[in-house]
Parts: C-alpha cells; structure tokens; sequence
C-alpha cells in the first residue's frame, strides 16, 4: 500500500502528499485542493533542501559524525496541527494524542531509519515481551 | 524549571537553553554522545532561524487558504538519522530517535513557555 493512502486511512490526518525534490511533480491525498497541495509540495521540498544544508554545515563541527546527517525530515507544531515531513513526504495532521508518535513511526518506517516492521517498534514502546504480543 | 526536567524527556541526549538569537545560554549532554556545545549552539541558531521561517510560512498559508490552527507555533524539530531536536521558545531536547515520543518532548517543551 502507498504509504500517502497509508497515512490517509489514521484518524487525524488531513492529507499526505509526495513531493519531487527535483521539478514540480507531486501527488496527494485527503482535505486540501490541488492547488494548495502544489504549494505544499513547494514549501516542503524548499525546507528540506535548506535544512539539508544546514545539517551538512553544523555537523562538521562535530568531532566524528555527530549522528545527525543525513537529514530526515522535520516537524512543525502548530496550535492545533502539525506538518510532518520525512524524506519527500509530507503529512498534514491535527494535534490529536498520541497521533505526532503513529505519523512519525509510520513516515521513519517507509522512508526513514526504522528497517524493521513498524508493529513490532510502536509495541516495542510499550514493553514486555512484543513477540509475544504481536505474534 | 531546568534543563533536568528536559532530560527526563524519552530518549534524551541533551537538553539546551538559548538566546532569542540562537546563541547558546545553558546546555546538558548525556554522557557517551558526540554533541558538543559547538553543535548544539549551531542546532539552536538552526531552530530559531527555522521556528522564524515556519512562523511566516504558518502565517502566510493561513491567510492564503484560510485554514487555521497552525498559529501560534508550538515547536519545531529537525529530525535526524540518529537523533532530532525538538525545540520551542529559548529550549531544546535532543532526542534519539529510537525512543523519541516527540508529543512528550512539545509538552515537556510547552511547561517551559507557559
């Protein structure tokens, strides 16, 4: 499954786009028009690509990698929503409980740093034995 | 409140209090991390400028499309390969991102605004 039609399908979130880091391609689902998804896209890939930068800049001041590049994406908290973006997708989501934590799990999971089945890290945050409870 | 309070944040690697400028005031590191004050003081300029950045972005698309609830921003993060910061007002955590439960981090960060 896309992870967009992924995301669509938690509760709270608004809309999910992929977004090109080069040209003006992009697709999304969800509560936003085409248009504003187009300016999603654009907004989301121009602070990728500056914080990128940024990363590159202040980790080599750090005496070995300091772990924090390449970058992954970033968050913006608003008052009642938030913007979510990891690798070349972004998510636009309310501020419901415990929703930040499922988006940004799900986002790592399909494009960023978490290589294992996504169940098995969101139980692994609760404790115990998670095989067996998940299996 | 201190930056103890910011390390007892899920996952947290340092905890660090800023200038409205970015510059670096206080700062907590956990033992055995590569953060330096160095870092960390460059981590807060990176924020602000992006909390700053997100704040006119926020803005500007509110009156644009007429959506509402992003203004007042409530954080930032800069999320990582290992670790990300999640930043509000003059305070920031850094989070690994195994643990990170960034809601936790906001609220934590939120105690400090209000």
């Amino acid at each position: 499954m896309r992870i967009i039609t992924q995301l669509m399908q938690i509760p709270g979130v608004i809309a999910a786009g992929e977004y090109a880091y080069r040209g003006d391609r992009y697709s999304y689902e969800g509560n936003i028009s085409s248009e504003q998804a187009r300016m999603a896209s654009i907004l989301c890939r121009a602070n990728t690509l500056s914080m990128n930068m940024q990363v590159e800049l202040f980790s080599s001041f750090a005496p070995e990698d300091c772990g924090c590049k390449p970058l992954q994406g970033w968050i913006v908290r608003g008052r009642d929503m938030s913007v979510c973006v990891v690798g070349n997708i972004f998510c636009f989501c309310q501020n419901t409980p415990g929703l930040l934590n499922d988006v940004m799990t799900i986002m790592r999971a399909k494009v960023g740093d978490i290589e294992e089945n996504p169940l098995v890290y969101m139980y692994a945050k609760i404790g115990g034995d998670v095989h067996e409870k998940l299996y | 409140m201190s930056l103890d309070r910011l390390m007892q944040v899920p996952g947290a690697l340092a905890a660090f209090h800023y200038t409205d400028k970015g510059d670096l005031v206080a700062h907590q590191v956990k033992e055995g991390t590569e953060l330096t004050p160095q870092v960390l003081d460059l981590l807060a300029h990176t924020c602000v400028a992006n909390l700053a950045v997100a704040t006119l972005e926020a803005r500007g698309w509110e009156a644009l499309t007429g959506q509402t609830g992003f203004e007042p921003l409530q954080g930032f993060s800069l999320v990582g390969l290992d670790w990300s910061a999640v930043v509000n007002g003059n305070y920031g955590v850094v989070v690994r991102n195994r643990d990170a439960d960034y809601e936790a981090a906001f609220a934590a960060l939120a105690e400090f605004k209000a």
